[in-house]
């Protein structure tokens, strides 16, 4: 086992990532943007290195972070999830210079970014694809192959970003014109967002749900999946809310997780990934994509099936093999998973930084925590707004439930506009409850962004006592 | 099986009634309410009511009453409470009790005559938590406690018409007889029919001749008797009221129950136990354990008890209501009159006769004496108020005994027109009960959800519609600062701020303590800091001191 770990990430998966390898007695180096100097990941670490004086560029820029690690005397890198997780360069990288890269080899990552190459992967290895068009033309050429395109399998199409993932970079096309227009608009921001303005298309299901499998292999040919996920409930194309076991029929839930194992195998895959499938109402499922990083939602898993992903992670970085095999991994109970953002959720949720005034979380059975906020912090408005992600398991679904409105109603965050009162409709949501739900789900239950605002009750009298005292009287005691 | 015997809130009226028939003995009402009103100018705060309220309950009173009067009003304008929410936690912690309240008629809890669809709705919403309904007219006009009265007997609610008592020219037996016909016939038997003796007027004797006068003539009746201890002899009224047959009478606690209220109750319990009458059901010891408590919190409503204490003898000849007696003096005092008090007293009087000899009581008891202080200062009757034109024109109902002068009603409905009309022409014109619209409720829930940003409750609407700026005002504060309510009267009613190191505790509805420590205080020119550690959470506040709404 390498001795120390330097995590190229910030925030709540910097600290997770930390706390494994901490246990595992691997020392942590921690890197920081001047920007970001206050975050808690940098207080979890065992040392920590300012990359630059930020904000964002410097988590991104693959020389500083790669001298920083040579510099500590790191002798593995971990990227986390976003920033460099997913590019090949930075995998490479680390490789050229002697560090161990906590992640798959630098090919697989290439070949599963390239969702064209993923596709043509996945289709020789015998798992079913959704109807797809290869790269399309510019101009008037792609137009037409666009058009026959949906002549043959009708509409919605999606138009995708050969360059993206993790929700990014789709468009959504109903009709001709939509397409036609579309075209234009996701070339131009798959340009602007990846560099990259190569699009394909596929063919939409309608309502699907969005399942995928955990996986997981050693560098000695040992492939395993850990279950599944349900993922359908998403805002734009960005998950909001995770489940483990997706729940699937059992015969289902057997193909799905054996043809992951299959898609792993057939890209090389080492270390652990995530094989994305979409699922229609009859059960059909199709392919999506690989994500080949630790993924937010891994935390569901690790609660269903007791794996600790991240140390696995680490031990196969170090060339170990798996830890268990295939029967050993049970799945029971079932966990879910949300994340609480600094956002306004009657705003579009755009992003609501600023400073934590009250910080108090729940706890108790079945609970988890996946955080890197502290009362006092301020929240910078550089980076992701998530504050924390809550993690429940219970050992049926009600329960889990049950337990994540217990947790929610738990937390008393003060100072920035939360997702909590979001999530605590939907938690008593008659659709959530009785497990409805598809990747509609937002949008066809707009009445969940109807709720009222709460300030704690003690906080709301603590300003009245603050006028009270200004005042030198209560002047809503005087009034005549 | 119950331990004792004593009516409780889940006996229906029939039940309740039977009851008090079938058991021998008398009952006592415990009314805050008036106690607050008379003695503390309605300032006793729900979170005493509270505290004492287990004790109170544990008692066997017959009722409590807690809202009505003015209560209401104060309720949304100093108390800053919802008064709904006062009685749901009121009968959250009195389960057993009856909850009373006392309405004014048609001028239900305000000093004008309501549109009859404003009278219902606000009947039907307080109904859901008030078992017995204490109406009067100052009048005794029967016809204005017809819609209120009905509605209440619609809502399976206990019904207690009273008659006002006064002493003087006219109010006779008969003359009291007669109107408790009125009122039977008016409302069937099912009801209890109350006295008001809100003046504290008459001897023992004349309310022991009254209560025989009423007793013979309808001897299966159920009289209840309010009165108040303003001359010091409201127990020798009671006891005398109890010996001819009134069944319940209306008390106050010893430890705050003061000279402008009702008398004590276990004085009187202690009094008619020697005179050989017994009160079922009732517990001495949660009196006494009330009081212990209410003493303690007494303190902080002193700021609210009139500086001129003392009872008042005098009430015989002036006839001011228990609670208008005691604010009399600072009233003076407020507008330089101190001096003329017992000048003001003797106009008091004289307004009192010139009117027909009526009864000195909301909104009646608002008009004399504005009147009298008024020609004191500008000469008799020289600057009349509108209340009082439209007490001569008849518009609360006829004077029940003789009119007033013609000089008086020349000189005050003549004052101020423009038209040149005269007098009778305007009473010929102009006189009588005016039939009010009903109110679009519909149109004032849709302005008071634009006022507010939000939907509206229908018992918010109920309120606005009584009291449409302090209504709106105070569901504008319930938004900003929530259950004020939980605040302490040493908190609430603080003078001087508070001193750094401070540390405050409030229990929460559900039992558990909260504390606000006060860190430090930094005063600026235009606003002041105070940081506060809130359930142990550091909290800084800014106020401006300029304020628009201060």
């Amino acid at each position: 086992m390498f001795k120390k770990l330097l995590v190229a990430n910030r925030g709540e998966i910097a600290i997770r990532i930390i706390r494994s390898a901490q246990e595992l007695g691997i020392r942590t180096v921690a890197i920081y943007e001047e920007t970001d100097k206050t975050a808690m990941h940098i207080m979890k670490s065992d040392e920590a290195v300012c990359i630059g004086s930020g904000p964002r560029k410097d988590y991104l820029d693959i020389d500083r972070i790669v001298q920083a690690a040579k510099a500590v005397g790191a002798d593995a890198v971990h990227p986390g999830y976003g920033f460099l997780a997913e590019n090949p360069l930075f995998s490479k990288r680390c490789t050229d210079n002697g560090l161990l890269f906590v992640g798959p080899p630098p090919q697989v990552i290439s070949d599963m970014g390239s969702k064209v190459i993923a596709r043509k992967v996945m289709t020789e290895a015998g798992i079913p694809v959704i109807p797809g068009s290869g790269v399309l033309p510019d101009g008037q050429d792609g137009e037409k192959e666009a058009l026959e395109f949906a002549r043959r399998h009708g509409f919605p199409i999606m138009i995708k970003a050969v360059a993206g993932g993790g929700g990014r970079g789709i468009r959504v096309a109903n009709d001709t014109a939509e397409l036609v227009q579309g075209l234009r608009l996701a070339r131009s921001e798959a340009r602007m967002a990846f560099g990259d303005e190569r699009i394909y298309l596929e063919k939409g299901l309608k309502n699907p749900r969005h399942v995928e499998v955990q996986v997981l292999a050693d560098g000695h040919g040992n492939v395993v999946h850990l279950g599944t996920r349900n993922c359908s409930i998403q805002r734009r194309h960005q998950k909001m809310i995770e489940i483990a076991p997706a729940t699937l029929p059992s015969l289902v839930e057997e193909r799905i997780c054996e043809d992951a194992v299959r898609a792993a195998r057939a890209t090389g895959y080492v270390n652990a990934g995530t094989v994305e499938f979409l699922v229609d109402s009859e059960d059909q499922y199709y392919f999506l994509e690989v994500n080949t990083r630790i993924q937010v939602e891994h935390t569901v898993t690790e609660m269903v099936t007791g794996v600790d992903i991240v140390r696995e992670q680490l031990r196969i970085a170090a060339g170990e093999g798996l830890s268990f095999g295939q029967d050993e991994v049970k799945v029971r109970g079932h966990a879910i998973e949300l994340r609480i953002n600094a956002e306004d959720p009657k705003n579009g949720f755009i992003p609501n930084p600023g400073h934590i005034r009250i910080y108090q979380s729940p706890g108790g059975h079945g609970v988890r925590l996946d955080g890197c906020i502290y009362q006092g912090y301020e929240i910078p408005r550089y980076y992701d707004s998530m504050l924390v992600k809550l993690t429940v398991y219970g050992f049926t679904w009600h329960e889990a439930v049950d337990r994540l409105r217990r947790a929610l109603d738990g937390f008393n965050i003060v100072g920035v506009k939360t997702t909590i009162p979001f999530y605590k409709q939907i938690v008593q949501e008659p659709d959530f409850v009785h497990q409805k739900f598809d990747t509609s789900y937002i949008d066809t239950h707009p009445e969940l962004l109807d709720y009222r605002e709460e300030v704690p009750e003690f906080d709301r009298l603590a300003r009245l006592i603050a006028e009270i005292n200004a005042y030198g009287l209560n002047p809503y005691a005087e009034r005549s | 099986m119950p331990d004792r015997q004593r009516v409780t809130a889940k006996m229906s009226v029939r039940e309740i009634l039977a009851f008090l028939r079938e058991t021998p003995g008398y009952f006592l009402t415990n009314n805050e309410r008036d106690v607050s009103q008379s003695d503390f100018k309605c300032r006793i705060l729900p979170r005493t009511t509270l505290r004492v309220a287990p004790y109170r309950d544990d008692t066997g009173y017959f009722a409590f009453e807690v809202t009505g009067g003015a209560s209401v009003h104060v309720d949304l304008m100093n108390r800053q409470i919802n008064p709904f929410e006062k009685l749901r936690l009121v009968k959250q912690r009195m389960p057993q009790t009856l909850v009373q309240t006392v309405c004014r008629g048609r001028n239900l809890f305000g000093y004008r005559p309501y549109p009859d669809n404003v009278l219902r709705m606000t009947v039907r919403l307080f109904a859901r938590y008030v078992d017995v309904w204490r109406v009067y007219d100052f009048l005794n006009h029967v016809p204005n406690l017809e819609v209120v009265g009905r509605e209440v007997q619609k809502a399976g609610k206990l019904l207690m018409p009273c008659v006002c008592f006064n002493t003087g020219v006219g109010h006779t037996d008969e003359y009291y007889v007669a109107k408790v016909g009125e009122i039977l016939d008016t409302f069937g038997e099912e009801i209890i029919v109350g006295i008001k003796n809100h003046s504290a007027v008459g001897s023992p004797r004349r309310i022991a001749s009254l209560v025989a006068a009423i007793t013979s003539r309808y001897p299966e009746l159920i009289l209840a008797y309010h009165g108040h201890n303003t001359d010091a002899n409201d127990l020798g009224r009671l006891v005398a009221a109890v010996e001819n047959g009134v069944k319940i009478v209306e008390v106050a606690d010893h430890g705050y129950g003061g000279m402008y209220s009702q008398a004590p109750a276990l004085s009187l319990i202690q009094t008619l136990n020697d005179y050989g009458y017994k009160a079922p059901g009732l517990k001495v010891q949660p009196i006494v354990d009330a009081s212990d408590l209410l003493r303690r919190e007494r303190r902080h409503y002193e700021r609210f008890e009139t500086p001129f204490r003392g009872f008042d003898p005098t009430v015989k000849r002036h006839k001011l209501t228990g609670g208008a007696a005691s604010i009399a003096f600072e009233q003076a005092q407020s507008l330089g009159l101190l001096e003329r008090i017992h000048q003001i007293f003797s106009e008091l009087m004289d307004v009192n006769r010139e009117m027909g000899n009526i009864w000195s009581v909301t909104p009646g008891s608002q008009i004399l004496w504005s009147t009298a202080v008024s020609n004191v200062i500008h000469g008799r009757y020289e600057n009349p108020s509108d209340d009082l034109k439209n007490l001569l024109l008849g518009r609360y109902g006829p004077f029940p005994f003789y009119e007033p002068q013609q000089w008086i009603y020349e000189k005050v409905l003549e004052h101020g027109r423009r038209d040149g009309k005269k007098w009778y022409q305007i009473l010929a014109d102009e006189a009588g009960i005016q039939p009010l619209p009903d109110v679009d409720l519909e149109a004032k829930r849709k302005e008071l959800e634009e006022s507010l940003r939000r939907p509206a409750s229908d018992e918010e609407l109920c309120l606005y519609v009584q009291f449409p700026k302090d209504a709106l005002d105070y569901f504008r504060f319930e938004d900003t600062f929530g259950k004020a309510w939980l605040l302490p009267p040493d908190v609430w009613y603080r003078r001087g701020g508070f001193r750094d190191g401070e540390t405050i505790r409030i229990p929460d509805e559900e039992g558990k303590t909260h504390q606000i420590d006060v860190v430090s205080t930094h005063r600026k020119a235009d606003e002041v800091e105070t940081s506060l550690l809130v359930d142990f959470h550091f909290q800084t506040y800014s106020v401006p001191l300029n304020h628009p709404k201060r």
